[in-house]
């Protein structure tokens, strides 16, 4: 999900964008519509939207659209000054965090008038369709399906004649079996596991492995002081017997692919989205392979949920909100489209689009997308929406682990300093 | 070419015009000159002091971009002053930078303008090279070339191990570090206070130097009495522009750190304090206020500074 470019990528793609736009759109009076399309991700990403969207010529010759992208954490400023500036693309890449930030101040249009009629998403299943709701409208549909997901280096655990990670290993068996690979030090400064104390996804798998949660349905905290401080204990645990690697290796990591322990041939093993696996693995020599998350308890539930890898939507004042939506339709619910995006952005929610997919996909998009049919039957209920202001817990979760991680602070302290500071974020919104 | 007396005569006449003359007269007599001023004017209304105001007015709202501002009084500002452990932190941060990058960097830079001053060949190639890094501080390939440097299998532990058997920690990563080497990599951007020093050095006249060492004077005793007096007025320049650039830098941190400040907070830049708290979490009118905070503390240095500058700076003409 949250793909970083590097900035030649970001140039080289804004130059596709701007040539695209100098040279590809035609002359402007035989347009019906013109449209901008805004998302965020990898060079891999952008080259399969703009064969799509050079596919939808055939589909709409009277619609032209421009692309532009970004990497993750470029994506949001970028967004928000155009729709501040009243300057929005038409079509918008969201997220399901901020789809509510956005939706509730009305930067989004409500699209539940198309359903059926030029959006054909019936298919995707209820639960699908709700992930792109808020507050009871449609605002945003589905571009893939993903979950959380363990990725290992499969060499590594081999050499060392331990067994990977397996789906339903609880976390005890994962922190012992990964103590177990460090102490053979079969490179130097290598490590089994990468240390997720500071990662948001993990902590909030593991609380719903407990019935808990990261927000209640009401927007309160959905944790107390001593959950964070177990969840801290149990890094710090596994810091202390080489299971995950050193505080200082795991700093390095800015939460993407390509600064994760895994890819940097520091840990054996990854806690990312299911739809990174792509990315991971074209960074990683090593054939990865997958896991779902350790559990806390042989019989817990396994605290995955399925969640819109990305969702489209399309902006309020659009002036061609029409054929924004037919765009919008064409990649999840047209084989041609479909096909060419394949499943970088998750699996297909529509479930006729994913069985027409699956004899065209190579190993890899076969890998996950049996991962995502494997969990399926386990998975809880979407959580309910964040609050406002829940994009900066992420952020106090990383800082505060890492001050548990350099024994600035005991576990326990951890715990309460977390449980502090996030509900000050919530208080002020 | 020689000037003729009567073009003296024609310029001055019409700066005592406005005197005599109606505003209306005035203007169309300036017109052609306002006309070429109007790129600038433009810019600096519509770029410059526009959007000034208009950040000093969200200062005092609640402002979430998508959302009209919300009047809110001064309480962003109270805030700030009161409740706000991450101002506390990101203001440490960016003091501890300024104290130590900016006499650093002016020194390194006069050091190396001092050995440029001496005729080399090919001077123009050295500073040329030397100017470089200025020029590529901020991109991403040095923020990656910095991290390989200062990682815990780094290039500088490689050395320290060699030359001293010392194991060094990861530099770059661990949060009692992390701000020096972002403090080194300001020095290493010492381009432009060097090709300025440079240009100073180049002005104090050869004969002092000469008549101060037959009267017996050492190259310290010549650096102390001669060189650095003289410079003063350039040091002054280089030290206030230099401080206010330490207090802006956004890029080193943001690229570094990937915009988080981290570890812990140790290299939350006030600029990176300020971007997230904008961009990262919608509160526009926050960061305007912390904008205008800076902008004071920036004047108050830069106005210091210039009441200082009596007692030390030596004007020779």
């Amino acid at each position: 999900m949250s793909i970083t470019l590097s900035r030649r990528s970001v140039l080289s793609g804004g130059a596709a964008a701007l040539s695209l736009a100098a040279f590809g759109s035609g002359p402007v009076w035989a347009q019906a519509a013109r449209l901008r399309f805004l998302w965020w991700g990898s060079q891999e990403r952008a080259d399969r939207t703009f064969k799509a969207i050079e596919a939808y010529k055939g589909v709409a010759s009277d619609v032209s659209i421009t692309g532009e992208f970004a990497g993750w954490s470029d994506y949001w400023p970028r967004l928000a000054t155009q729709v501040a500036g009243r300057n929005a693309p038409d079509l918008i890449q969201m997220d399901y965090r901020y789809i509510f930030e956005y939706a509730r101040r009305g930067a989004l249009k409500p699209l539940d008038d198309y359903l059926d009629k030029s959006l054909n998403i019936a298919d995707f299943g209820q639960m699908n369709i709700d992930s792109g709701r808020v507050d009871g409208k449609l605002y945003g549909v589905n571009l893939g399906v993903n979950s959380s997901i363990v990725l290992y280096d499969e060499a590594a655990w081999e050499k060392a004649g331990i067994e990977p990670p397996q789906p339903g290993m609880t976390w005890e068996a994962f922190a012992e079996k990964g103590a177990a690979l460090s102490a053979k030090k079969t490179k130097p400064g290598f490590y089994a596991s990468a240390d997720a104390s500071g990662v948001e996804p993990a902590l909030e798998n593991w609380l719903r492995q407990q019935g808990k949660a990261l927000f209640t349905a009401d927007g309160a905290l959905g944790f107390g002081p001593e959950d964070a401080a177990k969840w801290f204990a149990m890094w710090a645990d596994m810091r202390k017997s080489g299971a995950c690697v050193p505080a200082d290796v795991q700093a390095l990591d800015q939460l993407n692919i390509e600064t994760n322990p895994l890819t940097t041939g520091k840990a054996a093993t990854a806690f990312a989205h299911s739809n990174q696996y792509i990315g991971y693995q074209k960074l990683n020599k090593s054939r990865l392979g997958v896991s779902s998350y350790p559990k806390v308890s042989a019989d817990s539930p396994s605290g995955h949920y399925l969640k819109p890898s990305m969702l489209i939507s399309v902006a309020s004042g659009s002036a061609h909100p029409d054929a924004a939506v037919a765009f919008a339709n064409f990649l999840v619910a047209n084989s041609t489209g479909v096909e060419i995006l394949g499943v970088e952005r998750g699996v297909p929610a529509s479930e006729s689009m994913r069985n027409g997919l699956a004899p065209k996909l190579n190993d890899l998009d076969s890998v996950m997308v049996k991962y995502i049919a494997d969990i399926t039957p386990g998975v809880g209920a979407l959580p309910p929406p964040p609050p406002p202001g829940a994009g900066e817990l992420a952020f106090a979760l990383k800082r505060v682990a890492e001050e548990v991680g350099f024994g600035r602070a005991t576990p326990e302290a951890g715990g309460e300093k977390l449980v502090r500071e996030a509900q000050t974020i919530l208080k002020r919104g | 070419m020689t000037v003729h007396p009567t073009v003296w005569v024609d310029e001055v006449r019409p700066a005592a015009a406005p005197r005599r003359g109606t505003l209306r007269r005035m203007l169309a007599r300036n017109a052609p000159g306002y006309l070429f001023l109007a790129p600038w004017l433009i810019g600096f209304f519509g770029l410059t002091l526009g959007p000034a105001l208009v950040s000093l007015y969200l200062s005092f709202t609640n402002y979430d971009l998508l959302r009209a501002p919300d009047w809110v009084g001064a309480a962003n500002y109270v805030r700030i002053a009161t409740d706000d452990p991450k101002f506390a932190a990101a203001m440490r941060v960016t003091f501890i930078y300024v104290v130590l990058s900016v006499p650093l960097k002016l020194v390194f830079a006069l050091a190396v303008a001092m050995a440029f001053n001496r005729g080399i060949r090919g001077l123009t190639v050295y500073r040329a090279i030397f100017y470089l890094p200025s020029l590529l501080g901020g991109s991403v390939a040095i923020a990656v070339l910095w991290r390989q440097l200062f990682a815990s299998d780094g290039l500088v532990n490689m050395l320290l191990w060699k030359a001293f058997g010392i194991e060094g920690p990861s530099w770059v990563s661990n949060p009692d570090y992390s701000l020096y080497t972002l403090v080194v990599l300001s020095i290493w951007q010492f381009g432009s206070p060097m090709i300025i020093f440079l240009a100073g050095l180049r002005q104090i006249p050869t004969d002092m130097y000469e008549a101060a060492e037959i009267d017996g004077a050492g190259k310290v005793r010549q650096f102390f009495k001669i060189t650095l007096p003289l410079l003063t007025p350039v040091v002054f320049f280089n030290a206030v522009i230099q401080t206010i650039e330490a207090f802006k830098a956004f890029t080193p941190a943001f690229i570094i750190s990937e915009g988080t400040g981290g570890p812990i907070n140790s290299t939350l830049f006030y600029t990176l304090y300020l971007y997230q708290e904008a961009f990262g979490f919608f509160r526009m009118g926050y960061a305007a206020a912390l904008a205008w905070i800076l902008l004071v503390i920036i004047a108050l240095f830069t106005a210091f500074s210039f009441l200082s500058a009596r007692y030390w700076v030596h004007y020779d003409d």
